[in-house]
């Protein structure tokens, strides 16, 4: 037990509960608690509305969707990116040039549905009614330009100081 | 035997090794605390404006939201939507900021560690739950077995629940990071730090940029990337169910079509499309704002709502229903509670910009009221019933 970090929990005054669990000490105050109420409140909530609504929630396949989505996300995406990280520190890449990627990425990401145009329907053209392929090359190529102006200029500027 | 404890003494030695394999500056709790009070806010505000749009298509009881400012619903549903996107790239870097910690060995120190991991998972979930399904919904990709509307509500309780818990477990890291000046680290890493967040923050700022549009007219030339062209649409307007996809493209042009308002009326009325031409016609200038995030403004014409239940001789506290020539469908009808109905701008449009409606648009007759969801603006409207 860690002696210290208890005694300055109740020298704060505002120690109501402490846990102690092996390697895990923390001092929750009043605030803390409310919070740890109002929280599980709304989780429980949450829960509890997605059972009863089972009709329009399909808790099975809500459920797919959001493991399936951490499970694509910690187990896909973030290495990925961890690869192309690695690829970009050997290169020893200008910072703006990974600032470009990141920007990029990003950008690409959140237009991937609309680039796909999975959800045009034939009866209503104003549902995705632009070339949104030829956008995201427009954009993109914005910023190319951006981070390359910016990259030349931060190593002009260090040429000369 | 002893070979086999030798090889798991390896292997434990290399799990505990895995945090500490990822060399970037940029995996610190700094960079976390930062991330972290930008979702909390991003987070509050889209909780805060979709528990509004909730409520508004859903009011609890007798309870009625009032119709002014006209624009209201279209400045918070934009917020909940074009907020939702910026939010994108902050979680994407908070995620990756945080992902050595994934592999912490061993997994759990004792119960509460686990409860506490347990509960993280219900806040990385759901955000990315919200987030990406959010995305590709209003890309009108629907992927999922679930109702969009239904699930997004509930997990939304989910996140903002698990975003308490995890902000109280975190308070004094948030303290110690965001409230004291950065001395102790080395230039480098300052520099290495504040790069990184202003480039997350570049992200989410042109996120923004290319898809406001949508919603923000000046800026509509700039939304190369938004789902939607608020200028583009039958009669330069958008539309979200079309006259064919609601199987009414026959019915419509009935020329035996009435509009009655009927229920609790001292006089029920049946009119034709001429009769309703022949009443006093009004012309405002509203914006159809959608759930979805975009909105439009425009010029509607045709007969005040409150003129046809004076004619009817509708209570001014009586609560209507307007309902559709449409068979099926969520929305089908609507309910238009007193603030709404008497206020002069709530019209029964006949007309956009001069022309009659186009039938995606709701010919012979739609609603169109101020601070109002667009799918509750029904259309190809044929009865007002009065309650």
């Amino acid at each position: 037990m860690n002696a210290r970090r208890l005694l300055r929990c109740v020298n704060a005054r505002r120690l109501l509960r402490c846990v102690n669990a092996p390697g895990l000490l923390r001092c929750v105050n009043a605030p803390g608690l409310l919070g740890y109420g109002i929280g599980g409140g709304l989780i429980i909530t949450g829960l509890a509305g997605l059972l009863v609504d089972a009709r329009h929630s399909d808790p099975l396949g809500w459920a797919l969707w959001f493991g399936g989505l951490v499970v694509a996300h910690d187990g896909v995406l973030v290495p990925l990116v961890l690869l192309v990280g690695v690829a970009v520190g050997r290169l020893r890449t200008p910072s703006w040039v990974r600032a470009g990627l990141i920007v990029a990425a990003v950008l690409s990401f959140v237009a991937l549905p609309m680039v796909t145009g999975l959800g045009r329907r034939a009866d209503n053209p104003s549902l995705l009614p632009l070339d949104y392929g030829r956008n995201l090359l427009v954009v993109l190529g914005l910023v190319a330009l951006v981070t390359a102006v910016a990259a030349i200029a931060t190593r002009l500027r260090r040429r000369r100081g | 035997m002893v070979r086999d404890s030798v090889m798991r003494e390896r292997a434990e030695t290399l799990l505990r090794s895995v945090p500490g394999r990822f060399g970037s500056v940029l995996h610190s709790e700094r960079v976390a605390a930062r991330l972290g009070m930008w979702l909390g806010i991003s987070f509050t505000v889209a909780f805060a404006t979709g528990l509004f749009s909730h409520f508004m298509q859903h009011p609890p009881g007798r309870l009625s939201w009032p119709s002014r400012p006209v624009g209201l619903y279209r400045v918070t549903q934009g917020l909940h939507v074009i907020g939702g996107l910026a939010t994108i790239p902050l979680l994407f870097a908070k995620l990756w900021t945080v992902y050595p910690k994934l592999w912490q060995w061993p997994p759990f120190r004792s119960l509460s560690h686990a409860v506490e991991r347990g509960l993280v998972l219900v806040l990385v979930g759901a955000s990315l739950f919200q987030l990406i399904t959010g995305l590709l919904n209003i890309s009108y990709v629907y992927l999922w077995p679930f109702s969009f509307p239904v699930a997004h509500y509930w997990t939304a309780y989910l996140l903002y629940g698990a975003l308490i818990i995890h902000v109280v477990n975190e308070w004094a890291k948030i303290r110690r990071h965001l409230w004291t000046r950065e001395q102790v680290d080395p230039r480098e890493t300052v520099t290495a730090r504040r790069r990184f967040l202003g480039t997350v923050a570049a992200a989410s700022g042109l996120t923004v940029l290319f898809t406001v549009g949508e919603t923000y007219a000046p800026l509509s030339r700039l939304a190369l990337l938004a789902p939607r062209d608020p200028h583009v649409g039958p009669q330069g307007l958008p539309v979200n169910k079309s006259a064919a996809a609601a199987g009414v493209t026959t019915v419509i042009h009935d020329p035996g079509y009435r509009l009655t308002v009927t229920g609790a009326v001292r006089t029920p009325l049946s009119l034709t499309y001429d009769d309703l031409l022949r009443l006093p016609q009004h012309t405002v200038r509203l914006p159809i704002a959608c759930v979805e995030g975009w909105s439009a403004e425009a010029e509607w014409s045709g007969i005040r709502l409150r003129d046809l239940a004076a004619l009817a001789g509708i209570a001014p506290d009586a609560i209507l229903t307007v309902e559709s020539l449409e068979r099926g469908g969520g929305y089908r009808s609507s309910e238009v509670r007193p603030p709404h109905w008497n206020d002069p701008l709530t019209l029964l449009a006949l007309r956009i910009g001069g022309a009659p409606l186009a039938p995606d648009h709701g010919f012979p007759v739609r609603l169109i009221a101020p601070n109002r969801p667009g799918v509750l603006q029904t259309k190809w409207v044929t009865k007002v019933v009065a309650a």
